[in-house]
């Protein structure tokens, strides 16, 4: 690392007063102590909670730490990389880096010394070898209406090899309001869950491959259902000329949908990197409001609980992604809803597998799919 | 990988659990420093403990005893002045935020029984079903409401509640056997200090842990009301709102009062860095005023009347500032960690003095910070006034705001420090102790 770069990131560090307020919600005015930390609230010891982390790191900055112990790894990995505490730490006290980038860069770190998780790093290779975070093989089936059109349907691998319904819903609702559409012919990994667990270099050839593609197809807005996905191409990807919209963006654009309400309360859980990464946090209320009613939960919006699967956390601690939605969903209960609504295929296939090994039946949705069953079309 | 476990972490799974011990260089350093670094320097423990009840702690002490190992207990890990920072080689930090059961709130007696790991936030969660409140530090509510009384409870934001807060505790020594304070020695009851001689409760306290493991504490509580009501009142040098103060805690009016300076705690105190501060008087002069009906508006009356004869100018402040005061003062500190956000670190002497002094103690600290070259902006202050204390004591807090990246500001903001702990009047506690090991 830079040195110029290393002395920023130990001033941040330096700043970090261990209070902890990063770690539960705003008590005040309803006074309700509400944990916010996932990573610290599941492992409890001081390293998994922010502050902690960044001693950590301090450590490994300053060379004190020289090996991969266990308790390094864990910290460094278990971590959703969600932000709730960077949220926090702002209200309070004006942090100038944001933690899950610093969090990013720890891993980075990491990598270069060679200690990535065995399970990051088979991922890695199975994205050399299929260009998708999953290693399947085969294609999802989909088919570009207008290979001239302007928008472009970005799929990303979770919904086309995890959770096609969402890719399947998104599809069909372009064609039930007649937008034609194109989608990549050949789509890459957009990178996430490499540079998200600090393998950098890895991503750099995704990267290029879709940034041509996409300059190749001449669309003028590029949708994405994956906020994942649209969260690397806003961050790490160089300005391409077009518009990168999210599916809920996209359809609060078009103004008035012929829908049809579904007569569901539901709860809207708000993907971290949706929110707290980008700040879109009312056009999937809007959206969503349209076609069902949504009952509030405690800790929404800048405070949402994490479901618990992202920053490579599902792949490496799958017991810890779980609880996390777990949480999730019994929050999304105690508020009185039917069903637990998201906006990104990542946390619906986490929150639906902890729902599924519940087994009390509450339903996990993405926001498209509750939008194409209720178009009339 | 390293995976080399020691005996002793071996010994000490087997108390508490394979995943409550560990000597994993990574997660002690996790608690290897506090916001004090500067004064007390960065040193991991050998060994994290996280005991889940008082017979666990019992058995770690007794092993770590007959080891010879030194143990650091740690409650919730919000620390200031390196308290939980071990001193020694081969220490074990013993964590006991899974210690956190509100054992019992009784509503009679007005007490609530607590262990190591509640904190300030969730003990109210629970007493305000009952109308009642904890006594705040002006800490963040995450602190740990049993460390905080067991360390004399200082600081706290409310003008009405005194200083000592504790009823009896219980104890665990280094041998294992237990103490239990006032009248928990003859009885289950914990509710009252004094119990057969001596007052044990008084004589353990303000050690941080230096004698025993407290692992359950008995504490008052107070009374919340529903009618309240905030004044903001500035000034522009910090002599002249003495009379007014002096007459809110002699005729008991205020449920709250400080004094802050415009640009530092007043931020919290409103809770929004965005305002225009500098603005306003140097000092403003916040009152809470709060009671049941009938006296809380013959309270009121007075208070008025003290204001208008005070000298100062009544602040016109928005109605979410006055409601953050309120939730500020009397349900726990959270905005006012703002503080942090405006160099990111701090350093204070935080002393009790009598009121007559605010204005020597503020331009001696002023003095001593701008010689050693302290920008002025950098400095402030805040005055507490307890009126329980009798008489006209105050806490008083001299801060430096500083930048943490920055060790010449940190070194300059060390030097003020002891120069002021030398030229004011301290009657409790100073910031000397841990820059003796800066």
């Amino acid at each position: 690392m830079e040195q110029e770069r290393k002395e920023e990131i130990l001033s941040a560090i330096h700043h970090c007063v261990k209070c902890k307020l990063c770690s539960i919600s705003s008590f005040h005015p309803a006074a309700e102590w509400l944990p916010l930390c996932p990573s610290g609230q599941f492992y409890g010891y001081q390293a998994f909670y922010a502050p902690g982390r960044m001693e950590i790191f301090r450590e490994i900055l300053d060379g004190e730490i020289t090996e991969p112990s266990e308790g390094l790894l864990k910290s460094a990995y278990a971590c959703t990389l969600c932000g709730a505490c960077y949220e926090r730490c702002k209200q309070i006290t004006s942090m100038e880096l944001r933690l899950p980038e610093l969090f990013e860069e720890m891993r980075a770190e990491l990598v270069k010394k060679g200690w990535a998780l065995d399970i990051h790093k088979n991922i890695a290779d199975k994205i050399k070898e299929t260009r998708n975070a999953y290693g399947e093989k085969y294609e999802y089936e989909a088919k570009s209406t207008d290979g001239n059109a302007d928008v472009l349907y970005y799929i990303g691998c979770t919904a086309r090899y995890r959770v096609p319904e969402i890719a399947d819903a998104m599809l069909q609702i372009f064609d039930k309001l007649g937008i034609k559409y194109q989608v990549m012919d050949e789509e890459w990994c957009c990178g996430s869950v490499l540079l998200r667990t600090g393998q950098v270099e890895a991503a750099k050839e995704l990267m290029e491959h879709n940034i041509e593609e996409i300059k190749r197809s001449g669309a003028k807005t590029v949708v994405f259902t994956c906020p994942g996905c649209l969260m690397t191409f806003e961050r790490n990807y160089p300005d391409m000329g077009v518009e990168l919209l999210h599916s809920t963006q996209f359809l609060t654009r078009l103004g008035s949908m012929k829908v049809k309400k579904l007569g569901l309360e539901v709860a809207y859980h708000d993907p971290c990197h949706l929110g707290r990464d980008l700040g879109i946090y009312d056009e999937p209320r809007a959206v969503l409001n349209t076609v069902t009613d949504i009952k509030e939960m405690k800790r929404e919006r800048e405070e949402a609980w994490c479901c618990g699967s992202g920053g490579g956390v599902k792949s490496a601690y799958d017991e810890f992604a779980l609880w996390s939605a777990e949480e999730r969903l019994k929050e999304a209960k105690e508020a009185g809803a039917e069903a637990l609504v998201s906006a990104c295929p990542f946390c619906k296939r986490n929150l639906k597998e902890a729902a599924d090994k519940e087994g009390k039946g509450t339903e996990v949705y993405d926001i498209v799919e509750l939008v194409n069953r209720s178009l009339e079309g | 990988m390293t995976q080399s476990l020691s005996k002793f972490v071996k010994e000490l799974q087997t108390i508490v659990g394979e995943e409550n011990a560990t000597d994993d260089q990574a997660i002690c350093a996790s608690y290897s420093r506090d916001q004090h670094w500067h004064f007390v320097p960065a040193k991991n423990p050998a060994y994290i403990v996280r005991p889940a009840n008082k017979e666990e702690v019992r058995r770690v002490l007794t092993f770590a005893n007959n080891e010879n190992i030194p143990v650091v207990p740690y409650s919730t890990g919000i620390n200031v002045r390196g308290l939980t920072i071990p001193v020694h080689e081969r220490s074990i930090l013993l964590d006991l935020s899974r210690m956190n059961r509100i054992v019992e709130i009784n509503p009679e007696m007005k007490t609530a029984t607590v262990e190591p790991g509640v904190t300030f936030g969730m003990l109210l969660e629970e007493t305000k079903k009952y109308k009642l409140r904890p006594a705040f530090p002006d800490a963040p509510l995450t602190v740990s409401v049993l460390a905080n009384y067991y360390l004399r409870g200082i600081y706290q934001t409310s003008a009405v509640d005194g200083h000592d807060h504790t009823l009896s505790y219980e104890m665990v020594l280094p041998n294992g056997e237990t103490i239990k304070t006032g009248s928990r020695s003859l009885s289950e009851m914990p509710y009252f200090r004094y119990g057969v001689g001596p007052d044990f409760t008084g004589v353990f306290c303000a050690h941080p842990g230096t004698c025993g493991v407290v692992t359950e504490l008995t504490a008052k509580l107070y009374r919340l009301y529903d009618n309240r009501k905030e004044y903001f009142v500035g000034f522009e040098d910090a002599g002249t709102p003495r009379k007014i103060i002096y007459n809110l805690m002699h005729d008991e009016l205020a449920a709250s009062i400080r004094l802050v300076d415009n640009q530092s705690w007043l931020k919290g105190i409103c809770g929004t860095f965005d305002y225009p501060y500098e603005k306003l008087p140097k000092f403003v002069l916040c009152v809470l005023v709060e009671g049941v009906d009938g006296i809380f508006e013959a309270k009121d009356k007075l208070v008025q009347e003290y204001i208008t004869e005070s000298g100062g100018t009544v602040l016109e402040f928005p109605e979410e500032f006055k409601r953050t005061f309120e939730e500020e003062s009397l349900g726990g500190a959270e905005k006012s960690c703002m503080v942090f956000g405006l160099r990111g670190n701090y350093h204070c002497i935080g002393l009790y003095g009598p009121l007559t002094l605010a204005a020597k103690y503020y331009e001696v600290h002023e003095k001593t910070a701008l010689e050693v070259g302290i920008p002025h902006d950098h400095i402030h202050f805040y005055i507490n006034p307890i009126y329980s204390f009798h008489g006209q004591l105050c806490y008083f807090e001299l801060d430096i705001f500083y930048d943490g990246g920055d060790l010449d500001s940190a070194r300059s903001c060390g030097i003020t420090m002891r120069s002021n702990s030398i030229g004011c009047w301290i009657w409790v506690f100073t910031a000397g102790s841990d820059l003796t090991r800066g």
